[in-house]
């Protein structure tokens, strides 16, 4: 077996280019890959950030490890990044290949070019108060289990920290895709965050059979040992604990967690641990029940970041046509903003770069706060932010009100009101007290616009709303008057 | 979850082994008991010993009076433990083991393995973090890995498409490198890999022939998808100590 005496998976010199990007120091290196910190060589553009981290993947065919199963591991995180996107899982930029016959150690490498975070939970200090953290972490596996996706190599490592404290899921090598109830996962793992039943599992051809429940054992895992600082398994070293756990699994031993744990965490990382995947609680249950130990409001159902950019392209094609009376686009607003069944996050299709209305913006919608309604000054929830609860009959007088929409345009929206609530939507109106105006009454609707519950877009960007209300449906009954008033 | 399986005198078939998992005991001697493995031999003490599964080794205690046991390591030349009498839980370093009993003049043995050996690549490359490991774990100096070596070769040497070799061929490959290869050794190494391997078990309905061409088959798509074997792998295959004698 080739062993590279060199301390990374991959070595690249400081100052390298690749593409646009000049490499820095490294950052992370694991069993397979390392990421080095890059900045952006030339002028800005708005595509990209100026600093980004680009992981290596030795998948060459001279490069000294040239190995199968690396390239398999390239492709799946490339394919899983350029069709999934949320605010929880780390942005992808771009991908490129090393041409580069001098380095033959480099040559044919694949780089991912990736959003820069200040370092993973495994290597940085974790907060004084875990919660919230966690229950982003939570999320964001919840983001992938909805859309058919397991993680599979849930740990500290593979989460990491950004700039303004929120938290991305990373590491998509191990990520597969479900077929039925379960996926085919490359037989790697971390033996500290494997279920039992995957310690020693049965495989064929296509690698190891995993489930969702996988990830909800390593999220108790990771919950207990960012929460108490140790693993929930006896033992001092990785293979103690796997025996241990294999132990646990059996029936033979009963799980001691640390007196450490608070009591609202206990039930949780007890209900993650459960000895089989049968016995483990769901994703959605574990997320209500973090959220409500991390003293986040309590949600139900998907949330909010079901983003389909094409969603957001036909929203904002359509609000463009605010003026026109085509009752198409009005159909075609309904289907966008109303809850229709499709997975929360509809696949791309393979090389299609998902084009936002501004080109390929950071998304930060993540900073709306769960069961609350935000209004954004700029595209994918970026700028500033209006945030109610509640209804609002008039947004620049009252208790509440949105100061920089009385000069400035709304420019997206984020509907993350709770589905606890039975709300379907939010309608929105130019005029106070819900009452339409100027070119709403040109809309059959007789509003500027409604977005759904978790629901998010782009709009137009021509207008601020004066009020909004929450309602039972995006649906309408279009009124004689409004049927009138649409042909004035 | 068995981490430790014991394979009764004269019992190559699986229904005869016995599995058991960390933390379990197993007895073995004259007297025949649940859960136990009897010998039956007067020579034998009624308890004569006990085997217990500790993680991913196995311990073995001597509860004979006067009687040493040897543990032997079959494939490797000579090497071996003793275990006096009285001693308690004596660790066993062994991936596959042969437990010899002296009884009246006899020597009876059977067979212990422990499957689930872990062996990691020494490259442990800088900066902290738990390392994402490969779940197999194969080790590179024991037979069962020269027979996958061969079993992979033509498609290693590039033939992707290349029929696998049949075991006369296999048994005629690894002859240079391990003079008393049969076919039975090379049959039981290919159903070893398929259990430390953990195989999916094919359709029990299809005829003995085709179910060791379908493992073999699997076996090597296996070891070639995940890098289990590489073609520096295939010096295994080179007669032992060839550089020395040329």
């Amino acid at each position: 077996m080739p062993v590279s005496g060199a301390p990374h998976a991959v070595a690249v010199p400081w100052g390298y280019r690749v593409g646009r990007w000049e490499v820095r120091e490294p950052i992370a290196s694991g069993a397979f890959a390392t990421v080095y910190a890059a900045k952006l060589v030339g002028a800005a553009e708005p595509d990209l950030p100026r600093r980004a981290a680009l992981k290596f993947l030795p998948t060459g065919t001279r490069t000294p490890r040239q190995l199968r199963h690396l390239r398999e591991l390239a492709e799946r995180e490339v394919e899983f990044l350029g069709r999934l996107r949320s605010p929880r899982l780390i942005r992808m930029y771009d991908t490129l290949v090393v041409d580069d016959p001098e380095h033959p150690e480099l040559d044919g490498a694949t780089v991912l070019v990736l959003e820069r975070a200040e370092g993973s939970l495994d290597a940085v200090p974790a907060p004084d108060e875990p919660g919230p953290l966690l229950a982003q972490i939570c999320e964001g596996l919840a983001q992938l289990h909805r859309a058919g996706w397991v993680h599979g190599d849930l740990k500290p490592a593979n989460v990491l920290l950004m700039k303004d404290g929120s938290v991305r899921l990373a590491d998509f090598g191990m990520a597969a895709e479900m077929e039925g109830t379960h996926a085919y996962a490359p037989a790697f793992a971390t033996p500290d965050y494997t279920p039992p039943e995957l310690l020693w599992p049965e495989v064929d051809e296509r690698g190891t059979r995993v489930r969702p429940s996988a990830d909800v054992w390593a999220f108790g895992v990771l919950a207990h040992v960012v929460l108490t600082g140790s693993h929930p398994l006896p033992g001092g070293t990785t293979e103690a604990r796997s025996d241990a756990a294999t132990r646990y699994a059996r029936g033979v031993a009963e799980l001691r967690l640390s007196p450490e744990l608070p009591d609202a965490w206990r039930e949780i990382v007890e209900a993650c641990l459960s000895r089989t995947h049968a016995g483990r609680i769901g994703t959605e249950t574990l997320l209500r029940r973090v959220a409500a130990a991390a003293g986040v409001p309590r949600s139900r159902g998907p949330r909010a970041w079901r983003r389909h950019p094409l969603v957001a392209a036909v929203l904002a094609t359509v609000t463009l046509a605010t003026a026109g009376l085509s009752a198409a686009t009005v159909a075609a607003h309904r289907s966008a903003t109303s809850p229709d069944g499709t997975p929360v996050y509809a696949a791309l299709p393979t090389g299609s770069a998902p084009v936002g209305v501004d080109g390929e913006a950071v998304f930060r919608y993540h900073r709306c706060p769960v069961d609350t309604l935000c209004f954004f000054s700029e595209y994918n929830g970026n700028g500033l932010m209006c945030m109610w609860t509640d209804d609002d009959p008039d947004w620049q007088s009252g208790t509440h009100t949105c100061p920089w929409a009385a000069t400035a345009p709304v420019r997206s929206v984020l509907n993350n009101i709770s589905g606890d609530r039975g709300l379907g939507g939010v309608a929105y109106y130019r005029g106070t007290h819900f009452v339409p105006a100027g070119a709403d009454r040109n809309r059959t609707a007789q509003r500027t616009g409604c977005t759904g519950v978790n629901q998010m877009g782009n709009l137009a960007g021509t207008y601020a709303p004066l009020s909004h209300k929450l309602v039972s449906s995006c649906s309408y009954q279009p009124s004689l008057w409004g049927v009138l008033s649409s042909l004035w | 979850m068995y981490s430790v399986i014991i394979v009764p005198p004269a019992c190559a078939l699986p229904d005869g082994q016995i599995r058991i998992g960390s933390g379990e005991r197993l007895t073995f001697g004259r007297q025949e008991a649940p859960d136990s493995l009897t010998i039956t031999h007067e020579g034998v003490p009624r308890v004569a010993g006990e085997i217990a599964a500790q993680g991913t080794f196995w311990l073995l205690s001597n509860h004979s009076e006067n009687q040493t046991y040897v543990v032997e390591n079959p494939e490797g030349a000579g090497e071996h433990i003793k275990v006096a009498p009285g001693r308690v839980d004596a660790p066993v370093p062994f991936e596959f083991s042969r437990v010899v009993l002296p009884a009246a003049g006899d020597l009876l043995t059977f067979d212990v393995w422990a499957p689930r050996h872990v062996v990691r690549s020494v490259a442990r490359r800088g900066l902290p973090g738990t390392l994402t490991a490969p779940a197999f774990t194969l080790d590179r100096t024991k037979r069962y890995f020269a027979v996958l070596a061969a079993l992979c070769e033509p498609r290693l040497r590039g033939e992707p498409h290349a029929p696998l070799p049949a075991v006369e061929q296999l048994v005629e490959r690894l002859r240079p490198a391990w003079p008393t290869v049969s076919r039975s050794a090379v049959y039981w190494n290919i159903d070893y890999l398929a259990l430390k391997l953990r195989l999916r078990p094919g359709p029990e309905t299809a005829e003995p022939g085709r179910r060791v061409n379908g493992k073999k088959e699997t076996l090597v798509s296996l070891a070639l998808r995940f890098d289990l074997v590489h073609e520096d792998d295939l010096v295994v295959l080179a007669p032992a100590g060839s550089e020395l004698c040329r």
